[in-house]
């Protein structure tokens, strides 16, 4: 067959594809037939309320000498890193706002960076095509310990994050339009999803989030608009392929129930997706916006997935709270007292909900929670205790403090809620880090968590 | 108790001290570096300049890194011919069957079905004698010579004549590859690679140091990460002169100049690269020489209005004025003309020839300098407006010894 025939069967069915395509397209469009802010209201749900002291920003870590770029909370010990166009990880406290690690990397232009699971390696990825896996030491005197790299990619590195559950292994996408998991120990390729494949992106993937609840699947964004979804069970094709948005989708967010994702895109909007019957639920777009051109960098969604935060990339530096349920914008970051004075690159939420960080291209990172309510104990043997309560965790009084090994315990007369603060940090000799005091356990409602 | 309290924190905070100091240390330390950013579409020359680099004001390549240039070579060999059969081919049957222009000689045809039928370059083993010989024969056959005619048409290397011309040297045993040929092999570019370099001698330019960097033609989305590059000193813009009447290799329906002036526009319009200078080379004017008397600029719609004069020598010179006008054209339809800072050169290299590429740094350094001082000269007057003598001399720190 001839070179000339060849092309024009090509041609031929590619003009097929067009037209399944826009059947396809038409059939979705018959089958949606409301949003959720719609439902929202034909339920009567109300816009929530935010209060200027519902989202305080509590801290500003400075250190980095270059614009943020990425960040990202550990699970378990509250430790948040952060990459910046200076060549640095900085690993931080966010409690005391001080700096843990700062690790130059080999390579300076640095786009992404993670934290594994069990806090003892972060990772970092950017133009030089490669991920670097650092594992932090815990004692200073040590220098940070030679990155194990992985090689492979074809394309600049614009995301990665560790699988949870599974720490020994890393996914991460590229500019070459392949995502790739790797097995960290032997620094070996497990599966690429996408790549020769037409079932792949077709442009660069700019973006990854990993669905918690079940760590085998996961989405990517890319720049050929769409959004995919992988089970890494079958690395050939994607699962599904999400469409409508009109520009790169820049940030995928996995809600924590794990059933539907975010999206955000150059185009101003974000969207929800719903993984399982593949529709789009909700738009969120703010006409004032479209028209500036401003493009959503980043986007995080609260732990009950009731508020949706967007950074936007326009010279106001706007981060908007977005109500989920009904579509309406309830909040606007810049508007606070000490705002990023920049646009905003990075949103990332801790791990239990309690407080959100911001990374900033004016070189600092903000983190933001609720007004902390501080309660001031008792003074015991010389040392004054400072209790500051979580932003889940509803204020209560406590009458009475009492110190044992190790611990604190309010109790509180009227409702006999019984609090035992344990301190996460150093030895356990009594009194000690009480700054620190980190984690907390409610004995009469059953809740724990992370200060 | 309390001490042991105080003890942890202040562990902390001495981590934390050291960390601050250091970073700022490094800050300090950056700052003196300046950033060179090296551009253009694929093939422009770039990695070339990098090299040139390396042997101009580094130590140049030592045995080891020669040698691990042959099998960038012997691919680069068997892609040439291997593109060259493929066209002849092609050719053939566009020509129809009455014509035998491109149709090889019976004794080349077995090898030269052989070499098509190899999937990648790096398929081939090494380049032996053998068939090194066997490849030269296949180089000289008229049909082959044809369709190197027509070389634009494919997606020839710039290295084939070169290459294909020394086959034999190249495939000897004990082949160390001259700085010539490492300078003429082609290797696509993935990543970024960076390296640094003092300009020579000036004694005014004590402590200068200049960082370059490559990050690869080819085209990925470059609107992703080029904001990182906000605060480079100046881009190296590399455009190939011969490439007129070429297309690209990702995409054989549009023109390679056309794609560079793209590329410049979009460049000059990123509000990163606002106070950016760009200093242009015009590259490849030895393969431009050849080519302008042959094939007229108008195969490149941006060139239409070009009108030759003569066809003699000078009519080269004519048609180089002509091009450098073009882009000089570009930068100020791109450029607001309050602009002071942005400085704009254009220079006609050849990368692979070391005198003329030393000659260029010279003059780049020289531009280089003269943003540096307008810079400085712009933070004075602006401290002049807002008040005392004290700050003009704080601000003149470059003049002090």
């Amino acid at each position: 067959m001839s070179l000339a025939e060849l092309r024009e069967r090509a041609f031929q069915a590619s003009l097929q594809v067009k037209e399944l395509k826009e059947q396809v397209l038409m059939r979705r469009a018959q089958l949606i037939d409301s949003d959720v802010a719609s439902f929202a209201q034909q339920n009567d749900f109300s816009t929530t309320q935010l209060q200027p002291h519902d989202f305080v920003c509590c801290r500003t870590l400075q250190g980095h000498t270059g614009k943020v770029y990425a960040l990202d909370w550990s699970q378990e010990r509250d430790r948040i890193v952060s990459a910046s166009q200076d060549g640095h990880l900085i690993v931080w406290n966010p409690l005391t706002s001080q700096k843990t690690h700062a690790i130059k990397l080999a390579s300076s232009w640095v786009i992404t960076c993670a934290f594994s699971s069990d806090g003892v390696a972060v990772a970092s990825g950017g133009l030089d095509s490669i991920c670097s896996v650092y594992v932090l030491n815990t004692q200073q005197e040590q220098p940070i310990s030679d990155p194990k790299t992985l090689h492979g990619h074809k394309g600049y590195i614009s995301c990665c994050k560790f699988v949870p559950k599974r720490d020994a292994q890393i996914l991460t996408s590229s500019g070459d339009g392949t995502c790739a998991l790797w097995e960290v120990e032997s620094c070996q390729k497990v599966s690429v999803f996408g790549g020769d494949s037409s079932c792949g992106h077709s442009a660069d993937v700019v973006s990854l989030s990993v669905n918690t609840k079940e760590p085998h699947i996961f989405v990517s964004g890319s720049c050929d608009r769409t959004a995919k979804l992988w089970d890494m069970r079958t690395a050939s094709r994607a699962t599904q392929t999400f469409q409508g948005h009109g520009g790169d989708v820049n940030t995928v967010q996995f809600l924590p129930d794990g059933l539907c994702f975010g999206t955000g895109s150059d185009d101003s909007t974000c969207k929800i997706f719903d993984t399982r019957t593949g529709h789009q639920l909700q738009q969120y777009k703010d006409s004032h916006l479209s028209s500036e051109g401003a493009k959503v960098n980043s986007i995080a969604f609260s732990i009950s997935g009731r508020f949706l935060l967007a950074a936007y990339s326009n010279a106001d530096s706007d981060c908007y709270i977005w109500d989920t349920l009904t579509a309406e914008k309830v909040g606007n970051l810049k508007d606070s007292p000490n705002p990023h004075t920049m646009p905003v690159s990075c949103i990332g939420l801790a791990s239990d909900g309690s407080a959100v960080c911001t990374a900033s291209w004016d070189r600092t990172l903000k983190v933001w929670a609720s007004n902390e309510r501080e309660t001031q104990g008792v003074q015991h043997d010389g040392l004054r205790v400072t209790i500051t309560l979580p932003l889940a965790y509803k204020p209560v009084y406590y009458k009475k403090f009492s110190l044992q090994a190790g611990t604190i315990k309010a109790i509180d007369k009227e409702t006999t809620l019984h609090a035992i603060w344990t301190h996460l940090r150093g030895t356990s000799s009594n009194g000690q880090a009480f700054r620190q005091v980190a984690s907390y356990r409610n004995r009469a409602t059953g809740t724990a968590g992370n200060i | 108790m309390g001490a042991g309290c105080t003890k942890v924190q202040s562990q902390e905070e001495a981590e934390d001290a050291a960390i601050k100091r250091n970073m700022e240390i490094e800050a300090k330390r950056e700052q003196k570096v300046l950033k060179l950013l090296l551009l253009g579409a694929g093939e422009s020359g770039k990695s070339t300049i990098f090299k040139q680099i390396k042997v101009l004001f580094q130590t140049g390549f030592d045995d080891p890194e020669r040698r691990s240039f042959v099998p960038v070579i012997h691919a680069n060999v068997y892609q040439s011919i291997r593109t060259l059969l493929m066209g002849c081919k092609e050719f053939a049957e566009r020509e129809g069957e009455s014509s035998s222009k491109y149709i090889l000689l019976p004794e080349n045809q077995n090898y030269g079905e052989r070499i098509a039928e190899v999937e990648s370059p790096e398929g081939c083993s090494l380049l032996d004698e053998d068939n090194a010989l066997k490849v030269q024969n296949c180089w000289k056959d008229p049909a082959i010579q044809a369709a190197y005619l027509r070389g634009n048409e494919l997606q020839l290397p710039d290295c084939t004549e070169f290459f294909l011309n020394n086959v034999l040297r190249l495939a000897a045993q004990d082949y160390i590859p001259s700085q010539e040929d490492i300078l003429f092999a082609r290797q696509q570019t993935t990543g970024i690679v960076e390296t640094e370099f003092s300009p020579d001698k000036d004694p005014k330019n004590k402590g200068v140091c200049y960082r370059l960097f490559d990050v690869g033609g080819q085209r990925n989305e470059r609107r992703k990460w080029m904001h990182l590059f906000d605060g480079v000193t100046a881009i190296i813009f590399c455009a190939s002169l011969s490439e007129y009447d070429q297309t690209l290799l990702e995409d054989d329906k549009q023109n390679r100049m056309i794609e560079t002036r793209e590329l410049l526009a979009w460049l000059l319009q990123q509000p990163w690269f606002e106070n950016t200078s760009f200093l242009v080379f015009l590259n490849k004017f030895d393969i431009f020489q050849k080519k302008a008397l042959k094939v007229p600029l108008s195969a490149c719609d941006w060139f239409q209005d070009y009108q030759p004069l003569t066809t003699n020598n000078q009519e080269i010179e004519r048609a180089y004025r002509y091009v450098e006008r073009k882009f000089k054209k570009i930068y100020e339809e791109n450029t607001a003309p309050s602009n002071i800072q942005r400085q704009f050169r254009t220079y006609r290299t050849t990368a692979i020839d070391e005198g003329i590429i030393k000659e260029t740094f010279r003059l780049v350094d020289d531009a280089l300098t003269i943003q540096r001082l307008i810079q400085e000269m712009l933070n004075v007057l602006h401290v002049l407006a807002c008040s005392s003598l004290e700050g003009v001399f704080l601000a003149c720190e470059w003049q002090r010894p």
